[in-house]
């Protein structure tokens, strides 16, 4: 009977082990895809930035962290304003990441660790980006779904992108009274500015 | 010197005071589970002088733009082992404070490891300019009295802009205060009659840490909608790592996110 246990936490184990093992091996093909995207210097910006938004498209539960996001607005919003929402959401998020992996693009990396946290079905993927005089840990938290893997929060340095997100439409939607179509017009006039910075 | 104790100390009681007040309000969670889940994201950080502090902010940020943000890149084009060596001298200094907060904090092995990779940097080390510790694994743990406070059970406080130092909160402002007052890099600094020596230690710190930020802070700043509101998260979220002391990734809050397919 004992054997019996020892032998079904074995089995436990080795299945979470595999699937930190899967996520880690597609995370580390999707990373590399950006980071030889910046890497391409004869790839116009504009270019650059498609491939990386398309990959984080296709790589992050974009729709469940928008809703996230917007928090306590989210409710009264209309189907319309949602949608429009959604997909500027998703464009904002890509903007963000591209700017971020922009900066760690002409470093090494290396994924130095993966574990399954069973609670909450999430995997956590370590990353270690190294420089000349130090380096900087990012942490991946990915869930899988249908088969598939989805980004659903990146940390840098123990601060979440996720959460750092929703605080700051939080702080913004205040001053619109929740009021999710006035503050998709704020979203748009972010992501034209920033679009510009990253490709000029 | 007669003056100088009273003054700390009514500083440190009109600081402290405060603290214990707000620390309920501030670690208040304003959250609705009806159209999202949420386990501890906080949307309402406890900002009452959130005007004031927007204020300094921008102040903050034009200073950062035009003096903090070009120095540091200058200086992150300096030769690897110069920018290893600045970073680990000023690290090196940090090292009795720390030491003396890990005590404080009951944390005796991190303490004894402190005091063990201040002695062999600062000697075999050379003056601190080469992290020999590290190659016999003794890490460097970073503890202030902002984290003793706040393992002591005193709250955050509200959230503070100090002109220059940036984003904290009282308490951790009290702590920034009792780190100079009891620094004894400082008071050896201050009886030598060379107390310019503490302001180039706190710019040579500031930008040593500027420049391991650079892309962070730029990749933050262009794509905010508000920045001001990021920094203020990034900040109170990087502090509660600090004070928990976690390197463990599953402590740090979860958003629970559905994945949806349109």
């Amino acid at each position: 009977m004992h054997l019996i246990k020892i032998l079904f936490f074995f089995i436990i184990f080795l299945s979470f082990n595999a699937n930190a093992n899967e996520a880690r091996n597609w995370l580390n093909q999707e990373i590399d895809i950006i980071i030889s995207a910046y890497k391409n210097t004869d790839l116009p910006n504009e270019n650059k930035f498609l491939m990386v938004e398309n990959t984080i498209n296709n790589n992050f539960a974009g729709t469940g962290i928008a809703k996230f996001v917007a928090g306590k607005s989210w409710n009264g919003a209309s189907k319309e304003v949602k949608i429009e929402y959604i997909k500027l959401f998703k464009r904002h998020l890509a903007l963000s990441i591209s700017s971020m992996m922009q900066g760690y693009s002409d470093q090494q990396y290396q994924l130095t660790n993966s574990s399954y946290d069973e609670k909450n079905k999430v995997t956590l993927i370590d990353m270690e980006i190294f420089s000349d005089t130090g380096s900087i840990q990012l942490t991946w938290r990915v869930k899988k779904s249908k088969d598939r893997f989805f980004v659903i929060d990146l940390l840098v340095a123990d601060i979440s992108l996720v959460v750092t997100k929703r605080s700051e439409f939080n702080s913004m939607l205040k001053t619109v009274d929740y009021n999710l179509s006035e503050f998709n017009k704020k979203l748009l006039s972010q992501n034209e500015s920033s679009y510009q910075k990253i490709i000029n | 010197m007669n003056k100088l104790i009273p003054t700390i100390l009514t500083f440190l009681f009109i600081s402290i005071f405060p603290n214990l007040i707000f620390a309920a309000a501030s670690d208040e969670v304003k959250t609705s589970s009806e159209d999202f889940e949420t386990t501890t994201s906080e949307d309402e950080i406890y900002d009452p002088l959130e005007g004031v502090n927007r204020a300094i902010f921008s102040f903050n940020n034009v200073a950062d733009k035009i003096v903090l943000e070009p120095v540091a890149k200058g200086y992150k084009k300096l030769p690897s082992p110069i920018q290893s060596g600045v970073g680990n001298f000023i690290n090196n200094l940090k090292l009795p404070l720390a030491a003396l907060n890990q005590l404080l904090q009951g944390q005796s092995k991190n303490a004894a490891e402190s005091t063990g990779r201040f002695l062999v940097n600062s000697t075999i080390g050379v003056f601190g300019l080469i992290d020999v510790a590290e190659n016999i694994g003794l890490d460097q743990k970073e503890e202030d009295f902002g984290q003793t406070l706040a393992t002591w059970g005193v709250g955050d406080g509200f959230y503070i802009v100090l002109p220059l130092f940036g984003p904290s909160n009282l308490r951790d402002t009290t702590g920034m205060f009792m780190t100079m007052m009891t620094d004894p890099i400082n008071a050896y600094a201050v009886t030598q009659g060379e107390s310019w020596a503490i302001s180039v230690k706190t710019a040579a710190n500031a930008i040593d840490q500027r420049s391991q930020i650079i892309d962070e802070v730029n990749a933050l700043r262009d794509n905010s909608v508000d920045y001001y509101a990021a920094v203020r998260s990034s900040y109170y979220q990087n502090r509660k790592a600090a004070i928990m002391n976690t390197d463990d990734d599953v402590l740090t809050p979860l958003p629970l996110i559905s994945i949806e397919f349109e």
